[in-house]
C-alpha cells in the first residue's frame, strides 16, 4: 500500500496518479452499509434533541414556569400529555417522526411539518449559495497560496482566512450591509426579493419556495435578477465562514501534493508551474475537501441561525429564533430534527462522492 | 519555479469572479427593481413591524391585525379620509330609531369576493359571532352595550343596545368587533385559520387578500365590487410586508424598496429619516398609550398569591406609579416622540384629565421616593418587592427593551423593588398574557375609534380585554354613565371622574402617550390623509 502512494501509476505525460481499484472491498457495499448508517445517527440525534429539550422540564413548564400560576400550569402540562413517563413521550414522539408528524407548535399552533416544508426551501437556498461562495472563495485562492507558498500573497492569504472563520456571522453581515446597501447602495438591504417579486412567485401554482428556481421556471428575469441580488450579501457572509476553511485545506493539500515525487519529476521535465497546480496538485487535494464539505453543511445550518436573523432571509434559522424567543420547544425540536437530518444525509452523499473519487475510502 | 504571470492573474481573476459572481449577474440593486415593479402595476408596498394575531374578526384586538382587516372586510360605518366621525360605509343609512335601537340599512346589491350575497343576515352573523365566540384576544368587550341584533329584511338590521343613547355605538361598529363577514365560510361558534379565510375569499372591503404569507408578506388586490365610503383605492394594488428588524424597515423605505414604513419606527429612526432628502415623514395626530397592566391575581400580594393582601398589592402599585420617571424615558429613550402620559386618557381627547400627575409622584408629575416609600408603610410592606415584569420586544418597536431597562433601573435604584424582566414575542406574548402568565406586564393601545371612551370601557369594566381580574363597581357605573350622556359637559365631567376613580386603583399605570409616524419616498403621495384621529391606515388612499 506505501508503495502504491509514494509511486503511483501516472497517466500519459507520467505525472497523474491514476486510481485503481483496491482489494478494501465494493462500492455498493459501501453504499449498503453507509446507508444503513444514517438510521443509527439519526435516531441518536433525535434521542439526544429530545432529551436534551426536557432537561429544564416539559416543554410547558420551561415556556410559563414560574409566570402561570400552579393549577393552570398543570392543566396545560396534563393537556399536552407532558405529565407521562418520559420514556412513554420518548417512544411516541418517534411513532409520531417515522410518520411525518412533528407535532404542532406551541405558540402560533400550526402543525410543525407544514412550518418546517414553508421555511426549509429558504434555508436550503441560502446553503447552497454560501457554498457556492464559499467554494469559488476557497478553492482558487487556496491555490494562489499555495503556489505562492511563503510569499506575500500566501501570507495575506492566510491572514484573510482566518478572519473569514473568525468573524461572526453577525457582525460581517452588518458590515457588508453598511458597506454595500447603506454607503454604496448596489445591494438590497435584508429579504428575500423585493415585495412584488417576491409576491409573483409565491404567487405560482407550485412553487417550490427555492426563488431562483421559481424565477427560472415561470421565466420571470427581473424576478431572477431580483432575488439573486438579494442572495449576494447572506451568501457571502455566510459562504465567507467556510471559504476561510477550505482556502487552508486546499494550501495544505496542495502544498503537500507539490512535495510528491511525481510532481518534482513533472517540474524536472520542465512542465509549468500553472500545469503543476491546477492539474496535477489540484485533484488529489479535492478529497479532503469533499469529506470536509460535508461537515460545512452543520456548520452551514447553524450559521443560517445568524445569517437569517440578520438579514430577514425567512427560512428555518429565522423561525428557529423566533421559537425560541418565543420558548416554543416543539417548533425548535422540530427543526433542530430535520437540521440534523439533512446534516446525516448530506454526508452520506459525501461518503459516496468521496468513495467515487478515492476508492481506498471504501470498505 | 518561476511564477507564470499569466497563470497568476487567471487564478486570482477566477477567484475574484467567483467571489462577486453572484453580484456580477444581478444589475442594478433591489430599490430600483422594486420601484420599477410596483411604478408599473400602480401598486403601493407598506413595510411595517406589526404583526397579524389572526385575520378573523372574532379573535383578533391589535393593531396588526386591524390594519389588514381595514383593508378587505366592510364595515357598515367607517370614517372618512381625514376624519374621524363615523358615517355609513357600506350602509345606506344608520341611526337611533329609539333610544335603545340603532337601526342600518345595507346598499342595494353588496357582495363579497366570492360571489355570495352580503345582506343583513351577514351582518347579524358577523357581529353575534364576536359576542358567542368571546375569544380572550377578541373585541367581544366592545360589545358590552349590545342586548341583541335583529334582521328585519335582506338589507335592514336593528341593534338593540342594553343603555340608551350609546354615543360610542356607531363607533363601535366602525371598530374592531365591526368587520362584516360571510356567513357562508366562517363558522359561527370557533375561530377560522387564515389561510382557510383566504381560501372562502369572504371580502367585500376596498382589497381582496391575492396572496397571504402570515408575518411576512400580504398581497391585494383592488376589489372592483366594493361600494363603500373609502371608494376605489388610488392605486392598483397593494403589498404589505413584515419585517422583524425596524431597522430594516427603516433601511428600505430608504432605499425605496418599499414606498411607505408604518409602525413601528423607533424614535431614534424617525429623527434620522427627517434629515434624508429622499424620504418624507408624516406625523398625525397621536393616540397610542403605552402603559404597564397589573394583573389582580398573580401580582405581589395578588388575589391568588400566598400571601393574598389587596392593600398591599395596591400599595405595590402606588409605590410604582410614584416612583416612575416618565420625562426620563420620554427624553431619554424616545428622544420627544412620546409624551409623559399621566392618564388612562391620553391628554387632548375630549374630557381628558391628568389625575396621576397630582395624586402621585411630587404633583408635578416627577417621581417622589418618600411618597413611595410612605405607601410601602403605611400598607406594612417590606420592600424589596420582587416584580416579575412582562415586556414584548418585536411588537411596540425595539426601543421597548429600553423603555423597560430604564423602568427596572427606576424601580431598583428606589430601594423598594427588585426587578426580574423578561420579555417574549409577540403572537405567544398576546396569548400569554390573558391567561394570567404575566403578574405586570407591558402593553400598548392605538385607539379604534376617537373617543376618550375607547380608553375605558376597553380596559375597565368587568371582563375586559386585559382579563386582568380587576373589577370596581363605581368605576363600571361611571363608565357607564358617559357612554349614554348625551349632554357634552356633562359627559365630559364624568369622563373626568372615571378617570380619577381608575387611577385611584391603578388597574394600570400609564406612563406616555405619542404620535402616528409614516414614512414614505418622495413620490408617494397620500399618506397624511390616513394620518387622521380615526388611527386607521387605509392603503386606499396612498399612491404614486
Amino acid at each position: 500500500m506505501t508503495t502504491l502512494i509514494e509511486a503511483p501509476p501516472t497517466d500519459g505525460e507520467g505525472l497523474l496518479p491514476i486510481k485503481k481499484k483496491t482489494s478494501g472491498g465494493g462500492l455498493g457495499r459501501y453504499i449498503l452499509i453507509r446507508f444503513f448508517l444514517i438510521f443509527p445517527t439519526i435516531l441518536i440525534l433525535v434521542t439526544m434533541v429530545f432529551f436534551l429539550m426536557r432537561t429544564t422540564g416539559d416543554p410547558i413548564t420551561a415556556a410559563l414556569g414560574g409566570r402561570l400560576p400552579p393549577e393552570q400550569l398543570q392543566e396545560r402540562i396534563t393537556a399536552a400529555g407532558y405529565d407521562r413517563p418520559i420514556f412513554v413521550q420518548y417512544f411516541e414522539y418517534l411513532a409520531q417522526l417515522i410518520t411525518g408528524n412533528f407535532g404542532t407548535t406551541l405558540s402560533d399552533n400550526r402543525p410543525v411539518s407544514e412550518m418546517l416544508a414553508t421555511y426549509g426551501a429558504a434555508t436550503l437556498e441560502l446553503t447552497i449559495n454560501a457554498l457556492l461562495v464559499a467554494l469559488a472563495v476557497g478553492i482558487p485562492l487556496g491555490l494562489v497560496a499555495a503556489h505562492r507558498r511563503d510569499k506575500g500573497p500566501d501570507a495575506g492569504l492566510r491572514v484573510f482566512a482566518i478572519l473569514c472563520y473568525a468573524t461572526p456571522v453577525f457582525f460581517s453581515g452588518l458590515l457588508f450591509k453598511l458597506t454595500f446597501s447603506v454607503w454604496l447602495g448596489w445591494l438590497p438591504v435584508a429579504g428575500r426579493a423585493t415585495p412584488a417579486n417576491e409576491l409573483a412567485l409565491t404567487s405560482l401554482a407550485s412553487p417550490t419556495g427555492i426563488y431562483w428556481l421559481d424565477a427560472v421556471r415561470s421565466g420571470n428575469m427581473a424576478a431572477l435578477a431580483d432575488v439573486m441580488a438579494h442572495a449576494v450579501l447572506p451568501a457571502l457572509a455566510l459562504g465567507l465562514l467556510t471559504a476561510g476553511i477550505f482556502l487552508r485545506l486546499v494550501r495544505t493539500n496542495v502544498i503537500g501534493t507539490l512535495g510528491k515525487d511525481y510532481v518534482e519529476a513533472g517540474r524536472s521535465r520542465g512542465v509549468s508551474e500553472y500545469r503543476l497546480v491546477t492539474k496535477h496538485a489540484y485533484k488529489p487535494a479535492l478529497i479532503p475537501i469533499i469529506t470536509v464539505m460535508g461537515l460545512q453543511i452543520a456548520v452551514l445550518l447553524g450559521g443560517a441561525v445568524l445569517t437569517e436573523t440578520t438579514f430577514e432571509w425567512k427560512g428555518l434559522g429565522f423561525q428557529l429564533a423566533t421559537y425560541l424567543t418565543a420558548r416554543d420547544f416543539v417548533a425548535v425540536q422540530g427543526i433542530v430534527v430535520l437540521l440534523a437530518v439533512i446534516v446525516a444525509v448530506t454526508n452520506f452523499f459525501v461518503d459516496i462522492v468521496a468513495a467515487l473519487i478515492d476508492p481506498r475510502v471504501r470498505y | 519555479m518561476a511564477m507564470n504571470k499569466k497563470a497568476l492573474q487567471s487564478a486570482i481573476a477566477l477567484a475574484g469572479v467567483s467571489a462577486f459572481a453572484l453580484t456580477a449577474c444581478t444589475g442594478p440593486s433591489g430599490g430600483g427593481t422594486a420601484s420599477g415593479s410596483a411604478a408599473g402595476g400602480g401598486t403601493i408596498t407598506y413595510g411595517t413591524t406589526d404583526k397579524v394575531v389572526t385575520l378573523d374578526p372574532a379573535g383578533s384586538y391589535d393593531a396588526g391585525s386591524f390594519m389588514v382587516m381595514n383593508q378587505i372586510y366592510p364595515f357598515l360605518l367607517n370614517s372618512k379620509p381625514g376624519t374621524a366621525d363615523s358615517t355609513p360605509d357600506i350602509a345606506e343609512s344608520a341611526s337611533f330609531t329609539s333610544p335603545t335601537e340603532y337601526t342600518v340599512k345595507l346598499k342595494p346589491g353588496l357582495k363579497f369576493a366570492n360571489g355570495h350575497a352580503l345582506t343583513s343576515s351577514d351582518v347579524k352573523f358577523s357581529i353575534d359571532r364576536v359576542v358567542k365566540i368571546a375569544d380572550d384576544n377578541g373585541p367581544a368587550s366592545l360589545l358590552g352595550n349590545l342586548a341583541s341584533v335583529a334582521v328585519k329584511d335582506d338589507s335592514t338590521v336593528v341593534f338593540t343596545l342594553k343603555a340608551g343613547n350609546d354615543q360610542v355605538f356607531p363607533g363601535v361598529l366602525a371598530a374592531n368587533a365591526g368587520p362584516i363577514i360571510d356567513e357562508e365560510v366562517f363558522p359561527a361558534d370557533k375561530l377560522m385559520t387564515d389561510d382557510e379565510i383566504v381560501k372562502g375569499k369572504p371580502f367585500a372591503g376596498p382589497y381582496t387578500i391575492e396572496s397571504y404569507k402570515k408575518n411576512e408578506l400580504v398581497g391585494l388586490k383592488v376589489n372592483p365590487d366594493y361600494q363603500g365610503l373609502l371608494g376605489k383605492p388610488a392605486n392598483g394594488g397593494a403589498t404589505i410586508k413584515y419585517y422583524a428588524d425596524s431597522n430594516n424597515l427603516k433601511l428600505d423605505v430608504q432605499q425605496g424598496n418599499i414606498d411607505v414604513a408604518g409602525r413601528s419606527l423607533t424614535a431614534t429612526d424617525a429623527a434620522d429619516l427627517e434629515k434624508d432628502s429622499k424620504v418624507k415623514v408624516y406625523k398625525g395626530p397621536g393616540g397610542e398609550l403605552r402603559y404597564i397592566v397589573f394583573n389582580f391575581d398573580t401580582m405581589p400580594f395578588g388575589a391568588k398569591a400566598a400571601d393574598a393582601d389587596p392593600a398591599k398589592a395596591l400599595a405595590v402599585r402606588q409605590a410604582m406609579a410614584n416612583v416612575v420617571d416618565r420625562d426620563a424615558i420620554a427624553s431619554q429613550v424616545y428622544k420627544g416622540t412620546y409624551l409623559p402620559a399621566y392618564s388612562v386618557v391620553p391628554d387632548g381627547f375630549v374630557g381628558a384629565i391628568q389625575p396621576l400627575k397630582e395624586m402621585y409622584g411630587d404633583g408635578s408629575g416627577k417621581p417622589s421616593l418618600e411618597k413611595a416609600k410612605k405607601a410601602f408603610a403605611d400598607a406594612g410592606v417590606t420592600a424589596p418587592v420582587t416584580i416579575k415584569l412582562q415586556y414584548n420586544p418585536d411588537h411596540y418597536g425595539k426601543s421597548s427593551g429600553d423603555e423597560y431597562a430604564m423602568i427596572k433601573e427606576q424601580l431598583e435604584k428606589s430601594g423598594l423593588f427588585k426587578v426580574e424582566l423578561q420579555s417574549t414575542e409577540w403572537v405567544t406574548y398576546s396569548k400569554d398574557r390573558t391567561a394570567d402568565a404575566y403578574p405586570v406586564y407591558q402593553l400598548g393601545w392605538f385607539p379604534d375609534y376617537s373617543d376618550a371612551d375607547n380608553y375605558l370601557t376597553p380596559f375597565f369594566v368587568p371582563g375586559n380585554f386585559l382579563k386582568n381580574h380587576y373589577e370596581n363597581p363605581a368605576v363600571t357605573d361611571l363608565i357607564s354613565k358617559q357612554l349614554t350622556t348625551v349632554d357634552k359637559a356633562e359627559r365630559s365631567k364624568v369622563l373626568g371622574e372615571a378617570q380619577t376613580a381608575v387611577a385611584k386603583d391603578l388597574s394600570t399605570l400609564p406612563l406616555l402617550q405619542g404620535a402616528q409616524l409614516m414614512v414614505a419616498g418622495k413620490d408617494v403621495k397620500g399618506v397624511d390623509k390616513t394620518l387622521d384621529a380615526s388611527f386607521k391606515t387605509r392603503l386606499g388612499v396612498i399612491s404614486k
